[in-house]
């Protein structure tokens, strides 16, 4: 996982001693820590869309990581509209890009 | 239908909020602090630099850290802190309806304290909804609490102090920050904070903001332009960077709705950052028993969060009867010194906006530092920090008024001075002789002091400089030594490396560079 | 606010500029002209803009775009934006499922 901070000057080891966790991202098998937000193990894992707009189908992603912006929600578990830097992650999770709010891209819709 | 009852209900567990429930508790109310995050301690596990200030207000102490004293503090009070809690809604007789889980509960007490804090402002420009546009608060988020790399390469928007410190941590997280961009003609942050960024390499664009970001599904490169006295962008001027994040760092709003919906009379105050409540001196809003304090009632730093969650906790223990006047009286009045300490110098509330040529000393302000984030050789030397000796001794490159002296405390040997007044620039004693123990230099949040022997006697010099990046050079090793603007100057040889617990983190990196650098040499790039 | 309420002040032509397709509120997807346009079409105040084209009205409610709408809005009026009053506060003051905004727990005392 590239995206993470092997080492911080100041915070040292993040993450140490977290579970690692299996979840899958759009059907592909992805790995992250027990309870970090999803957003943050996808980040990790390089997804950078989370979703793409209703109206103009326009690609969106972390906006504001605290709950505020809802723009990184995505259909998580068969549920659309999670905010992904707000819920925690747990093994098997089914991430899945939003298109709308349907997990299906808009030419299958 | 039943509804629990509480003396006190604190929304938000940010630093205003636990500080009044800590108070509050103290005095024998029976507190409950709601917050909607997993973690307490609102954007403080946040902030890893070293706060400023005086001891009273944890100078020197990084905020996570504070944050950890602060959550301690709470447990002993007794203070009971409900996580993933969503307060929805306050109503009439302080009725405070909250989501927790999937169900809805409702509570009232005899006083409500609103500390919801701050949202992040943005701007619009092209492309600003592409994944990889994000708050500075998103990237701060993401690499302090989580470990994530907010992008490899990162322009900033935004001087103010945000902008400044987050582009330092996104440095420390390993990211290479191309460019910190404003708007404004002048960087609106400390400058101790922009000079510890100017002095790695990451150039400033005073008067500069972004025209367009680039990218297809995903943010590939950033268009800046220079702006006019009218922020109207001038032809000619674009310069393009490749970046994969663009981060925006332009001011606070306070998140009042809860107050405006409980029917608290409100104003719009650009000074305290949008639509805050108006208050009485006890921080009680119109609305008999609702209080409010931190960011929420006027942007303001964690420090000053602090102090007015404490007053406010100490207002609503008299209000509800729990202290006398006298006692209320007597704390806030300490409350309100340590208060009106933190809000004094040049960045002070009454300051802002203001075109502040001089120092207090009467010392012209570096022109430089305002519009590169840098003082230049020249300028550096008119201010009581830099001083010439023949032996090791602080050079202090403090060169603004900013309310904070744990370098004066820090010193055992009396080298520093800053008086009673808090704001006074730093000055250095040469008839006292430094031991080079390094305790100013690890002490200083703005990281602005260095050890200096200008002459070593072999035609070198040493500069022992803060340091907080890895990995840490190693005894030995040879790079370049960085201009104060982060240019390259000379071959430098990393002489000393010290870590020590009282340090907290910050190394003291020591480099022998050619004598004639001796007061230009302010980075180490391996 | 008197000066807001009348509706013949006159507040000059709509005249369409470059950044018309921005988009403003990302949650419903609403532009800078569709706002602009609809200034000149009446709509002089934050409540009836938000009702007429939902921006501010979606998941987030406005948390990111408030502060942007009221200034776009003021600048059309050739007023300054404090004396725009905001939207109005209700509850739900955050995204949530009806069923769990139904779903009341009663407490013990």
């Amino acid at each position: 996982m590239e995206g993470r901070i092997s080492r911080h000057p100041i915070l040292g080891v993040q993450n140490e001693g977290k579970k690692t966790v299996t979840f899958l991202y759009d059907g592909k098998p992805m790995q992250g820590f027990e309870g970090e937000p999803i957003a943050a193990a996808l980040k990790a894992n390089g997804v950078v869309i989370h979703r793409y707009t209703a109206k103009q189908h326009k690609p969106r992603g972390i906006f504001c990581a605290i709950g505020r912006c809802t723009d990184c929600v995505m259909v998580v578990d068969g549920k659309p509209n999670i905010r992904t830097c707000m819920t925690p992650l747990k093994e098997g999770m089914d991430v899945r890009t939003q298109y709308g709010v349907s997990p299906k891209p808009f030419d299958q819709q | 239908m039943k509804i629990k009852r509480f003396d006190l209900i604190v929304v938000g567990a940010g630093p205003s909020g636990l500080s009044a429930a800590i108070e509050a508790a103290k005095s024998g109310l029976k507190t409950v602090v709601f917050d909607e995050n997993a973690r307490p301690g609102g954007q403080l596990f946040k902030q890893i630099h070293k706060f400023f200030g005086s001891k009273e207000h944890k100078a020197k102490i990084r905020g996570f850290h504070i944050g950890e004293q602060l959550l301690k503090e709470a447990d002993e009070a007794g203070v009971e802190v409900v996580l993933n809690a969503t307060v929805i809604g306050l109503y009439q007789d302080h009725e405070v309806v909250v989501r927790l889980g999937e169900e809805v509960h409702h509570y009232k007490a005899d006083a409500v304290l609103i500390a919801t804090g701050a949202a992040e402002n943005m701007v619009l420009f092209d492309g600003w909804t592409l994944p990889g546009v994000m708050g500075a608060g998103a990237a701060q988020t993401l690499m302090n609490l989580y470990g994530v790399k907010p992008g490899n390469r990162v322009l900033m928007l935004g001087s103010g102090n945000v902008g400044l410190v987050v582009s330092y941590q996104l440095l420390q997280a390993g990211c290479q920050v191309v460019a910190l961009v404003d708007a404004a003609p002048k960087i609106g942050g400390y400058g101790v904070h922009a000079a510890k960024v100017a002095r790695t390499g990451v150039p400033f664009y005073l008067s500069h903001t972004i025209k367009t970001v680039e990218g297809e599904d995903h943010v590939t490169g950033v268009t800046i332009a220079q702006v006019d006295n009218h922020f109207q962008f001038i032809e000619g001027t674009e310069k393009h960077f490749d970046v994969d994040t663009v981060c925006v760092a332009v001011g606070l709003s306070p998140m009042s709705q809860l107050m405006k919906m409980a029917g608290c009379a409100m104003e719009d105050n650009p000074k305290r950052g949008g639509q805050v409540p108006l208050l009485d001196e006890y921080g009680m809003t119109s609305v008999p028993g609702v209080f409010s304090a931190g960011d929420v009632s006027g942007i303001e730093e964690a420090s000053s969060a602090m102090i007015e969650g404490r007053m406010a906790g100490t207002a609503i223990a008299e209000y509800l009867g729990f202290i006398t006047k006298e006692e209320r009286d007597r704390n806030l009045e300490a409350l309100n010194n340590s208060l009106s300490g933190l809000r004094q110098g040049m960045f002070a509330p009454a300051n802002r906006g203001k075109d502040i040529k001089e120092t207090e000393e009467g010392i012209p302000i570096s022109q430089n530092l305002l519009h590169h984030g840098f003082v230049t050789d020249e300028e550096i030397m008119r201010f009581p920090g830099v001083t010439h000796q023949d032996r090791i001794h602080p050079v202090i490159e403090c060169t603004q008024n900013i309310p904070c002296n744990p370098c004066q405390d820090a010193c055992h040997i009396h080298c520093i001075k800053i008086g009673d007044k808090i704001t006074q620039l730093p000055a250095v004693d040469t008839t006292k002789t430094c031991i080079n123990c390094g305790m100013c230099v690890a002490s200083c949040p703005g990281q602005a002091i260095f050890l200096v022997n200008e002459d070593e006697g072999d035609g070198t010099a040493t500069v022992t400089l803060p340091y907080e990046f890895l990995p840490l050079p190693e005894v030995g090793a040879k790079g370049k030594a960085l201009s104060r603007s982060g240019q390259p100057l000379c071959d430098a040889e990393v002489t000393q490396v010290r870590t020590a617990p009282a340090f907290d983190s910050t190394a003291l990196l020591t480099m022998k560079v050619p004598k004639e650098y001796a007061m230009r040499a302010r980075f180490f790039k391996a | 606010m008197d000066e807001l309420q009348d509706r013949s002040r006159d507040i000059g032509p709509f005249v369409a500029q470059p950044d018309d397709d921005m988009i403003v509120c990302r949650c419903e997807e609403v532009t800078k002209g569709e706002i602009r346009k609809a200034v000149h079409e009446g709509l002089y105040t934050i409540p009836e803009i938000r009702r007429f084209l939902r921006c501010g009205m979606g998941l987030c409610q406005g948390q990111t775009c408030a502060k942007l709408v009221k200034s776009i809005v003021a600048r059309e009026l050739k007023v300054s934006p404090a004396v725009l009053e905001p939207a109005t506060s209700r509850s739900p003051m955050r995204p949530i499922e009806m069923h769990v905004f139904a779903d009341e727990k009663e407490d013990d005392e």
